[in-house]
């Protein structure tokens, strides 16, 4: 498969996936009124006024706060996969990790506000606390599915610690680290509106509060969709990345 | 051991560690060993092949003279100075082209690619039918092609002693034949242990044969390779 192709039919899916959302949203605006379940068409024409000037630096605070928690989850959690792999200690971080994903997004949300307070760090301790576990699960679980026979070829051939982790442990990471980027933003984006709605005076999810309290579903939905589209532009362009420089590693290519 | 020796094989046994029950505890039977007080020499320039029944502990054995299995009782002396193996698999990494695979081995041990090199590179893949598969990726070669890469990577380095475990499994007589002639025609001089239990292979490749009757690696007989039919009784009536 060629590059190009495999670039298109993840935006292919991508697109596929947001239209089936758009599909079932319109259908299931058809049985409820619009001040339970807007339609698109509604929202669409009510966005001009919700998604407005004022509008811009709360979204650039989510993202940044999405982004700054997200890469401290992304670098704390591969580092600490790899440490479990070294240590042989993959089935205790596991446990470990999944003991952490089973506090519930909002209990945590509360004591990091408790915490932290209200302002930027909570939202951002509970992407990188609640993405984490993912990132660090995966890369620990990819490093011990290592294909060994290639790791025995290596050792008779006189490998190296650094030959080893050039021609089999980084090619084993790659597609697990496209997958944790992939889950890891989407999560990331869904927990830092989880955490501005709780502990924030600004941000995507304090409008969001804010909307919700007054039961503006419009602009509920409006918000919903912008956070939506980003995850999507997201995706698609981490796949341009890999469709364009890693697509040797995703095997058969 | 004699200076001339590029392998001494000495007393050596292999145990695997008894198999956990079910319950946690360990099994009361001893397990028997998989090889066992093994002693032989290949002297440099040897080409000896190990004929075994399948599960005799033949990977084992290659598992342990590579260095990959360092449990075992008794000792050996390897004096290659670039040694290679060839497994019974390929063992080609997916994300690597024919090209990248076969100079690996050059490139792990820092051998810089020289004319001579590439010249040997591409008479193997004349031999081997893949002049045109270079920057084909394993997945995109048949069983026997990849085998033919792995031969073909085991072997474009220079190798002074070569472990060949069943490295003919997958391929047709007309393609194993062109091999071993272009093997013998390009290292007339390279030490061999060839590992077997296809008996057509044996005097095609190597001089002597090291046949085990039992299926494990302990007491044999050392026949001519080119005496097959006295190793095909020898096999079959002991």
């Amino acid at each position: 498969m060629s590059r190009l192709t495999r670039f298109s039919i993840s935006v292919r899916n991508n697109l596929t996936g947001l239209a089936l959302l758009l599909v079932a949203w319109l259908v299931l605006s058809l049985f409820f009124p619009g001040y339970i379940l807007p339609s698109p068409g509604q929202v669409l024409r009510a966005s001009p006024a919700v998604l407005d000037v004022a509008f811009v630096p709360h979204l650039w605070l989510t993202l940044q706060r999405m982004l700054i928690g997200f890469l401290l989850a992304f670098g704390a959690g591969s580092a600490l996969g790899i440490l479990a792999f070294i240590l042989h200690l993959t089935e205790h971080l596991n446990s470990f990790m999944v003991a952490l994903q089973v506090i519930p997004g909002a209990i945590l949300g509360i004591i990091l506000l408790l915490v932290l307070g209200v302002g930027d760090w909570t939202p951002i301790a509970l992407v990188a606390l609640l993405t984490l576990p993912t990132v660090a699960i995966n890369i620990a679980n990819a490093l011990a599915k290592r294909d060994l026979s290639l790791e025995q070829y290596l050792l008779s051939a006189g490998a190296g610690r650094r030959r080893l982790v050039r021609h089999l442990y980084l090619p084993a990471l790659i597609p697990t680290i496209q997958s944790n980027l992939s889950l890891g933003f989407g999560l990331g984006m869904k927990v830092v509106v989880l955490g501005e709605f709780i502990g924030s005076q600004d941000g995507l999810g304090y409008l969001l509060n804010v909307a919700a309290i007054r039961f503006d579903m419009q602009s509920v939905m409006a918000y919903l969709c912008v956070v939506l589209i980003i995850s999507a532009v997201f995706e698609i362009g981490q796949s341009l990345v890999f469709s364009l420089f890693l697509t040797k590693y995703f095997y058969p290519p | 051991m004699m200076p001339d020796d590029m392998l001494t094989v000495e007393h050596l046994t292999k145990r695997f560690r008894a198999a956990e029950t079910p319950l946690g505890g360990h099994s009361s039977m001893p397990e028997p060993p998989v090889i066992e007080d093994l002693s032989f020499t290949i002297p440099r320039g040897g080409r000896v092949t190990l004929f075994a029944p399948t599960g005799a502990g033949k990977t084992t054995l290659i598992d342990i003279l590579t260095g990959l299995d360092r449990t075992y009782e008794g000792s050996f002396r390897l004096t290659a100075r670039n040694p290679a193996t060839i497994f019974q698999e390929p063992r080609l990494f997916p994300h690597m082209t024919v090209e990248e695979n076969v100079i690996l081995p050059a490139q792990i041990r820092r051998i810089p690619l020289t004319p001579a090199m590439c010249e040997k590179y591409e008479r193997w893949l004349e031999v081997c039918g893949l002049t045109a598969y270079t920057r084909y990726f394993p997945y995109q070669l048949s069983g026997g092609m990849k085998q033919k890469v792995a031969l073909m990577r085991g072997f474009v380095t220079d190798p002074d002693f070569v472990m060949m475990d069943e490295p003919f499994k997958s391929l047709d007589l007309h393609s194993k034949q062109a091999i071993i002639r272009h093997i013998l025609e390009v290292h007339p001089n390279i030490s061999l242990l060839f590992v077997t239990h296809a008996l057509e292979e044996v005097p095609l490749l190597t001089q002597s044969v090291l046949l085990f009757k039992t299926n494990r690696l302990a007491n044999y007989t050392t026949h001519d390779a080119s005496r097959l039919d006295t190793i095909l009784m020898e096999a079959i009536h002991g």
